[in-house]
């Protein structure tokens, strides 16, 4: 197992904090600046350590499919944030032209493949690259990250089995925030009614299944690593159970336009009345609980921690600004790119 | 609950009434007298009857493409079966449907469906409506191997669990899908360790022991009706013809016929009779005798049956408003 | 170089001569090829050539996912409905990937399947049902009614960069056609001239090529003497070819053995209301299924189907010489 330098750890908090600062500002741009992002976006605040801790064990080459909660990933591997801004914008120099928006997101030559608006259809497209990358034979590894909601699709299943029966290189990547849209886990699973972790649907598939902290990057990492590492030597796939919480309610209000949007607060308010549940989550959260860790632990020093925070804000700023200034793309535009 | 020679001459009935229907229309279809995609029950019978005869009216029945065996053990008539073969006026659904699309109402035959795994999520359905009528009334669904991959069973089984649904789940498991040993389809041998995290009841019996299948569903069908949730009825099987009617099976070693004889799961029952006592060997020629003259009856009521008027055929789209 | 071989032949040749040529090109599916004597094994191994469960959606998903990491998948469905099963990945992701990526990924996925086995193969396996697909920008349909066509549109497929929903027509699996041995490609977007005429021009679509051929050769006795055009791809559809047609002959009528309402009969009618109302000297007659599901029994599947009789009465119609039919 790799170990986990300083500099290392520096580089997680970092890319958490730079998670949490983006989605920030896609969350004021509907108080800043209404009518400019259109339709729907999901956000990862919350989720910041099971992204970083997922995206620690990659190398070059390795491939992602992700859902349509997905401008983590891109962030992450280094994707330009001002390109990733404008696309959730609708610019002319978004990060795919403005055609997809923020559930779309891709960033091929990163490793980033892309994404599903659907819930679960990511996995078996996953699974394909797996068994591309079994062919190419050049060591490539596939991480699926998908929620908890999609392992109830059929996609999931036919997924996990044909992995399994194939031993494909992909790491099966669930990220468990305990909710599906206003739904709650043991609503709608078998395994959560009676307090199993997900983590044993591996099983059905003869195929490892672990349940980690997902607020915690160094257990994120140190769970899907070696799932990483027994893909890579050719052994198969293995479910990682990722337990987050999401720090902001599942998406914006979806509305008929000239209503403006906005995000409502948490399910677990506004449908379960549990706000002692979300306080908790804010009081747990994962990025400023990491800076502390650090910090005491000796491996950051305060000061150079706020030099990130400040840096990552003023990156974010600047992406805010330069999709505020793209232009929009031509209207006939739309006509391309229908066909390769 | 073991086997009493009454429930044991009901099965071998059953089990001839299958196996001779089988037969007839294995020769029939040969002759292009019933056409179009026909799947044999010939080694399931003890699965159909074992778990069928146990069932009422008001219990619901799903099977898939290869459903003649289910039906008739679940009470639709075989003269009705046949016509539907031949694609006759009297057939069970006046010729619209065909070997695979088999129902009827009245018996609580909901249906045979063509489409693989496509009958779960039906199935839990009518579990469900049997939830909510407040009465004890199950839904049973068949399927094969095949089928347990395949995203519906997931999602049904899920549901099942969460649900409590009154559902028994029988897999035939013959450890071929089309034509591909179960090897190629999954690592995963046993359907019961498939279903296993989701913690419902599971059994495996072997399904040519018609005796063991109808203890074992009883044991079932007493879990379900009291409320205790989906059950998985496990039965390892095998299927003595191909796929289909026409496949020439070059993917399978020819079967040996001491292997058959090991499994007939109609010559086993009947040799366990003989040795209890139940029946002597002229009663038991009596049985499939019989079962061959009521075979021989639906053929000639199929026969006798007129071909549906075709204008029907752009009628019964939609239920009328 | 061309020889007799059959229809289904031909497509699989296409598939065997791609992978032979290009090493990204994968086959599998269902049923394909379970046993290692199998040609596609011993030629292509079992990396490439792969037996899959019953997983429609991991099957077309999985396509997806090769296709975005550089490799050309064929995905052999057996049965156009089976796509149904997977709809998702066929309708809203295969054809949609490249256009929401403003271009940055592509999809060159095959769709293989069958269709319109009115055979006794009853309601849920003989649908003839792609207008579903060709609806669907991003998407190509190609519906080949010959041997040589059931090669080269293969290969065709194959080489296109975009996913295609590739269609077999089960009547046709063992007519005999002339087929080049070598590499034999045939154009998406160009339709075939397959009878030149004057007086009426019959579209047809897969098995109905036959059909409306069949018809043509009646009414040449009577003096009619019909052009009979197939498309050979319903996306990209060459309607220029179809116009040009419509421009000489002045009469029309469409074939096809899927059902009226969705029919690729009704797409064209709409192409040459628009565009070619000028040249038409008669209203445009459509003879295609009926809007039921395909029944088992043969009188009533065979009341529900087009067939040469009822073409004949719809050329007669068009050209003024039967009463208009209730």
């Amino acid at each position: 197992m790799a170990e986990l330098d300083d500099d290392r750890l520096i580089w997680m908090f970092t890319q958490m904090v730079r998670v949490r600062e983006f989605e920030e500002r896609v969350k004021r741009t509907f108080e800043d600046h209404p009518g400019v992002i259109r339709g729907h976006t999901h956000l990862a605040d919350g989720a910041e350590a099971s992204i970083v801790g997922s995206l620690a064990t990659l190398r070059d080459g390795d491939q992602l499919i992700a859902t349509y909660r997905c401008h983590g990933y891109p962030i992450v591997l280094g994707t330009d944030t001002k390109a990733i801004m404008a696309e959730i914008y609708g610019r002319r120099d978004g990060l795919c032209g403005g055609y997809g928006g923020s559930m779309h997101l891709a960033d091929p030559e990163r490793g980033f493949l892309g994404t599903s608006g659907i819930v679960g259809q990511g996995i078996p497209q996953a699974t394909g690259v797996a068994f591309a990358a079994q062919l190419r034979k050049q060591g490539q590894v596939v991480l699926a990250f998908f929620g908890d909601g999609a392992s109830k699709q059929g996609a999931f299943h036919e997924s996990l089995n044909l992995a399994s029966l194939w031993k494909l290189p992909i790491v099966f990547v669930m990220e468990n925030n305990n909710y599906n849209v206003g739904t709650r886990v043991e609503q709608e699973d078998a395994n959560a009614a009676v307090g199993e972790p997900l983590s044993v649907k591996a099983k059905a598939y003869s195929m490892p299944g672990v349940t980690v902290d997902g607020g915690d990057p160094v257990a994120v990492y140190d769970a899907v690593e070696p799932a990483v590492e027994r893909a890579r030597s050719g052994e198969g796939p293995t479910l990682v159970e990722s337990k987050v919480y999401r720090l902001s309610a599942h998406g914006n209000i979806i509305a008929p336009p000239g209503v403006p949007l906005h995000y409502p607060e948490h399910e677990a308010i506004t449908v379960f009345g549990n706000s002692e549940e979300y306080e908790a989550a804010l009081r747990g959260d994962p990025v400023p609980r990491f800076r502390m860790r650090l910090v005491e632990e000796g491996v950051l020093d305060p000061q150079r921690a706020d030099e990130i925070m400040q840096e990552a804000r003023e990156e974010m700023d600047g992406a805010v600004q330069f999709a505020l200034n793209s232009p929009f793309p031509e209207p006939e535009a739309a006509l391309n790119h229908v066909y390769a | 609950m073991a086997l009493s020679r009454e429930v044991a001459l009901d099965l071998l009935q059953t089990m001839w009434r299958i196996r001779a229907f089988e037969e007839r229309v294995a020769v029939l279809k040969r002759s292009l007298q019933v056409h179009g995609l026909i799947h044999l029950s010939i080694g399931g019978e003890g699965v159909a009857a074992g778990v069928c005869r146990q069932l009422r009216s008001d219990d619901v029945v799903y099977s898939g493409h290869r459903a003649h065996g289910h039906a008739i053990a679940k009470g639709v008539s075989m003269n009705a079966v046949m016509a539907e073969l031949m694609g006759k006026a009297d057939g069970c659904c006046q010729g619209f449907g065909g070997s695979m699309h088999l129902v009827d109402r009245d018996q609580g035959f909901l249906g045979a469906t063509g489409v693989v795994g496509g009958n779960l999520p039906m199935a839990l359905g009518s579990a469900l409506t049997a939830e909510l009528g407040g009465g004890d009334e199950i839904a049973v669904v068949f399927f094969g191997d095949g089928a347990v991959q395949s995203g519906h069973f997931h999602e049904t089984v899920n549901l099942a669990a969460l649900w409590q649904a009154p559902l028994i789940f029988v897999c035939e498991n013959n450890g071929v899908a089309e034509f591909t040993p179960r090897s190629a389809h999954t690592v995963v041998e046993r359907v019961s360790d498939v279903v296993a995290p989701y913690g419902f009841e599971s059994e495996t019996v072997d399904g040519g022991d018609a005796a063991s299948v109808w203890e074992t569903f009883a044991g079932a069908l007493t879990a379900a009706r009291a409320g205790r949730g989906p059950v998985l009825l496990e039965c390892l099987t095998h299927r003595r013809r191909g796929h289909y009617e026409g496949d020439a099976q070059a993917y399978r070693e020819a079967l040996e016929e001491e292997q058959w004889q090991a499994h007939d799961p109609l010559a086993r029952l009947e040799r366990r009779a003989l040795d209890e006592g139940w029946l002597d060997e002229s009663a038991a020629k009596a049985i499939a005798d019989h079962a061959g003259a009521q075979v021989e009856e639906a053929v000639a009521f199929a026969r006798a049956s007129p071909l549906p008027d075709p204008k029907l055929a752009a009628e019964l789209v939609y239920a009328p408003a | 170089m061309a020889r007799e071989i059959p229809y289904i032949a031909a497509a699989q040749e296409a598939i065997f001569q791609e992978m032979g040529r290009d090493d990204t090109v994968l086959f599998y599916g269902q049923d394909v090829a379970p046993s290692d004597d199998h040609d596609f094994v011993k030629a292509y191994g079992r990396e490439r050539v792969r037996v899959s469960p019953i997983s429609e959606t991991a099957e077309i998903g999985m396509a997806v996912g090769l296709a975005l990491a550089g490799y050309r998948p064929v995905v052999e469905l057996l049965m156009a409905e089976f796509m149904l099963v997977a709809m998702n990945q066929v309708v809203n992701e295969a054809p949609r990937l490249r256009y929401m990526s403003g271009g940055r990924v592509k999809v060159p996925i095959v769709l293989k399947a069958g269709y319109g086995f009115t055979a006794g193969w009853a309601g849920q396996h003989t649908g003839s049902i792609y207008s579903l697909f060709a609806g669907v920008p991003g998407l190509k349909v190609a519906l080949p009614a010959t041997a040589a066509d059931a090669k080269g549109l293969m290969t065709s497929a194959i080489r296109d960069d975009n996913p295609v929903v590739y269609l077999i027509n089960y009547l046709l699996v063992l007519e005999p056609g002339d087929v080049p041995e070598g590499e034999h490609v045939v154009p998406f977007g160009e339709a075939a001239i397959r009878r030149e005429g004057s007086d009426v021009t019959i579209v047809a679509t897969g098995w109905t090529v036959g059909r409306a051929l069949a018809a043509a050769e009646a009414l040449a006795a009577e003096g009619i003497e019909a052009e009979v055009i197939d498309p050979r791809t319903l996306a990209p559809l060459d309607m220029p070819a179809i116009l040009t047609s419509v421009g000489k002959t002045g009469h029309v009528v469409l074939v096809d053995q899927g059902t009226r309402h969705a029919s690729a009969a009704s797409i064209i009618a709409a192409e040459i209301a628009e565009h070619g109302f000028s040249s038409l000297k008669a209203p445009i007659k459509l003879v295609t299924a009926l809007d039921a599901t395909v029944a088992y029994s043969e009188p009533m599947e065979a009341y529900l189907m087009p067939n040469e009789e009822k073409i004949q009465a719809a050329v007669r119609q068009v050209l003024g010489q039967a009463p208009v039919a209730a």
